[in-house]
């Protein structure tokens, strides 16, 4: 991300600057402190608020269920009592084959759509940029459109595209004579991917355009100059230009996949190659509401918070100590 | 059963009174009558069970101290049961819950079905089918009462056996020759459907060759889905698949709908109740099916497993349980209760109560099914229900990962016995988590 690159800069500014005002005027500057303080307070409140209401409760409370449990003796049939019970519920979770298997198919999942997505949208940023689209703003917003429908009436969409007997792609196939089966055991996982890069591609297209925007005109100038043609400007100049970009998409469609949950839920209707734990998030809800295991829910939900918070930790930290040499 | 109806639940005790509109109407004056006593206990029903209603109707007019206000709700796996914990949750459940056999030990264990065992009364305990109050009796405490117990049979197109020249299948090895005469004099249909949304008929097969995938008898849950005999089943229909003798699809479903009634699936294996139901889906069959009872594997010690059947619970929060339980044991025991499902023409439930039967056996309309005694076949069916099955602590979970490895074999990947597998393992997270006792056995 462009802009926090950039932010960053002033900041750090201002911390070697503190030091040296010292001596002038310590009263006039606590006043100054307490008030800046103050504002700071003032303005960082509701974040905070909304933070501890929608985010720390909500995980406090997860945390809670998976290591309390109101257990009963024996076949389970006597009196609740509520007990701690350290880690049993994680030691389900992770023994779970079902809940692994989800786990897998969500890897597989972000293994197809993570790079597709990634690169179709630089691409077609690229492309945007370089003035080779007619009708710049036409296929912008042609491209962006669909991730303004919800994600479930994007869901129903497919799926009436999906299913045999009503849909008229697979009668388009039909004809040729091409049987196809996009709910089948080996297509269900590329059918979901499809539906999330048509909702997604077009914000994540306008994100690397707008940074594509940011880049100076004079690099480029100088490139062109220099001899290099447009494909090579692109993929060599402007690519490692927007990298922070890059980065940044990388996580959020990260983030959002491995929550992967209404695609899968939709489909499940209408297939029998969608369990009803399929991926984590569908772990979750079936422990949660068809099996009344709160334990074993909060403990997949910690678990895949855990997974989502490393995996996000090690994107950045990786790309800010490329960062970092990239500098020296 | 995700996503369906449950047809087997919602068909088992279906009724509509002739006499509704009556029934309605006196129960007005009824509820005016006694509010001028100030002594009704009023308590709450729920039931996903069609026909309630008039079944509520037909007690509220003959009784005067307990009047009863029903609530349809969903069906289990349609929400019905997510509706039900969530009420008991939140301190709001009914006087008297509807559930199905596989369901009992769940709610028990959440404390949702209060133990009864005090209330059932001796006389009622006496009028019970032994083998239906056993399912819902643990640890010696019994936590709901039994409405219809329901062996699986088999149902036949009459018609379609003499034209291929078929006699009815006495045991398993005789059913699988005849599917694949089925298959070879005509290409198109087959004897009968490998059910993959099928949990409860496979559990039923399996009872019947002996499966315990249940034992609470040595104080801990014993695991076993994979266990012999339910292994001799799995490779038993696994082979009729392999050689594309049998349809392998949902039965909830349109395609099964299509099977049935384009005449193309000769047999159907369930429950006993799913004579009515068939009856009403599909009236223009009528004369050409008759029912016989399910193949055996020896015919030496006959034995058959239940399909479907339904009981109700007293919740925990109800704060009249004697009248409750008063309703509960008119519905289970009463003639006045199984006419008024039966005379709706949909219903052949198998009441839990034997006393009952003939009732059943008077009130049924026998010519959908030429004339046949069906009442008198279920009768005998019934005694030969295995002793000794239990459900499990979180059926519908188990149903559903057994179900969903049923659906992959029917596209091709996997075997049965190995669904049996992954149902095992997708069962045991859950009740570690529970902190239950479980111990695991795949003799």
């Amino acid at each position: 991300m462009t802009t926090t690159a950039r932010a960053r800069v002033p900041a750090d500014a201002s911390r070697t600057e503190g030091p040296a005002l010292s001596a002038s005027g310590l009263r006039a500057r606590r006043a100054a402190e307490r008030r800046r303080s103050g504002a700071v307070i003032v303005l960082m409140a509701p974040f905070f608020a909304l933070l501890t209401t929608i985010f720390l409760i909500p995980v406090g409370t997860a945390v809670y269920l998976s290591f309390f449990s109101d257990d009963q003796p024996g076949l389970g049939f006597g009196a609740e009592r509520t007990v701690f019970v350290g880690l049993r519920s994680y030691a389900a979770v992770l023994t779970d084959p079902t809940f692994l298997g989800g786990l897998g198919t969500v890897a597989l999942y972000c293994l197809i759509y993570l790079p597709l997505m990634v690169v179709s949208a630089l691409v077609l940023a690229l492309l945007l940029d370089s003035g080779a689209v007619r009708l710049r703003a036409f296929a912008q917003l042609g491209l962006f459109l669909p991730h303004a429908v919800p994600g479930i009436i994007a869901a129903l969409i497919w799926l009436y595209l999906y299913t045999p007997g009503i849909s008229p792609v697979i009668d388009l196939f039909a004809r040729a004579d091409i049987t196809i089966d996009f709910l089948g055991i080996h297509t269900v996982v590329p059918s979901i991917v499809n539906i999330a890069v048509w909702s997604n591609l077009g914000y994540n297209m306008v994100v690397f355009y707008a940074a594509l925007q940011a880049v100076p005109r004079e690099v480029i100038e100088a490139s062109v100059v220099d001899g290099a043609g447009p494909v090579r400007t692109a993929l060599q100049v402007k690519t490692p230009l927007v990298r922070a970009s890059i980065v940044m998409v990388a996580i959020f469609t990260l983030i959002w996949a491995l929550q992967l949950f209404t695609e899968p839920m939709l489909l499940s209707q209408s297939s029998p190659m969608i369990s009803s734990r399929f991926s984590p998030s569908m772990y979750i809800y079936d422990a949660a509401f068809t099996r009344n295991n709160y334990g074993l829910a909060a403990a997949a939900s910690v678990v895949l918070l855990m997974c989502t918070i490393a995996l996000s930790y090690g994107v950045t930290r990786f790309t800010g100590r490329a960062d970092a040499e990239e500098a020296r | 059963m995700p996503g369906r109806p449950d047809r087997r639940s919602v068909l088992a005790a279906m009724a509509a009174v002739p006499l509704t509109g009556a029934a309605s109407a006196c129960s007005g004056d009824n509820g005016a009558s006694s509010a001028g006593t100030g002594r009704t206990t009023r308590i709450t029903f729920w039931s996903a069970l069609r026909g309630s209603q008039e079944v509520v109707d037909a007690f509220n007019r003959t009784h005067d101290k307990v009047r009863v206000d029903f609530q349809q709700i969903p069906s289990g796996g349609q929400g019905g049961y997510a509706k039900l914990s969530n009420a008991a949750r939140a301190g709001n459940a009914p006087d008297v819950a509807t559930i199905e056999y596989p369901q009992v030990p769940g709610f028990a264990i959440d404390g949702v079905a209060r133990d009864i065992t005090g209330l059932v009364s001796d006389s009622l305990r006496r009028k019970l089918l032994p083998q239906a109050l056993a399912q819902t009796t643990f640890e010696g405490r019994v936590f709901s009462v039994p409405l219809d117990v329901e062996p699986m049979v088999m149902h036949y197109r009459a018609d379609l056996f003499d034209r291929y020249g078929l006699q009815v299948a006495r045991t398993w090895d005789e059913f699988a020759e005849q599917a694949a005469t089925v298959r070879r004099k005509a290409a198109d249909r087959r004897l009968v459907l490998f059910p993959t949304d099928g949990m409860t008929q496979f559990a039923a097969y399996a009872w019947q060759a002996g499966a315990q995938w249940f034992d609470t008898s040595e104080g801990a849950w014993n695991v076993s889905l994979a266990d012999a005999p339910s292994r001799r089943v799995a490779r038993y229909w696994q082979r009729l698949i392999d050689r594309d003798d049998v349809f392998v699809n949902a039965v909830e479903s349109r395609q099964s709908d299509a099977q049935i009634g384009n005449g193309l699936v000769l047999t159907r294996l369930s429950g006993a109740w799913d004579a009515g139901a068939q009856m009403n889906a599909r009236p223009a069959q009528k004369g050409q099916w008759r029912i016989a009872p399910l193949p055996q594997w020896d015919t030496g010690s006959p034995s058959v497993g239940t399909h479907g059947g339904s009981t109700f619970a007293v919740t925990k929060d109800s704060r009249r349980p004697e009248a409750a339980m008063e309703f509960i044991e008119w519905q289970v025991t009463h003639p006045d209760a199984l006419r008024a499902r039966l005379s709706s023409g949909t219903s052949s439930q198998y009441p839990a109560a034997p006393g009952l039967v003939a009732v059943g056996r008077k009130a049924f309309d026998r010519s959908y099914y030429g004339g046949q005694d069906i009442y008198r076949l279920f009768e005998q069916e019934a005694e030969k229900i295995g002793e000794g099955w239990r459900w499990g602590p979180r059926m519908s979970a188990t149903q559903r990962v057994m179900q969903d490895s049923f659906a992959r074999v029917g596209g091709g990947q996997g075997s049965l016995a190995a669904s049996l597998r992954t149902a095992q393992e997708g069962t045991m997270p859950d009740l570690k988590a529970l902190g239950l006792s479980t111990t695991q056995h795949t003799t």
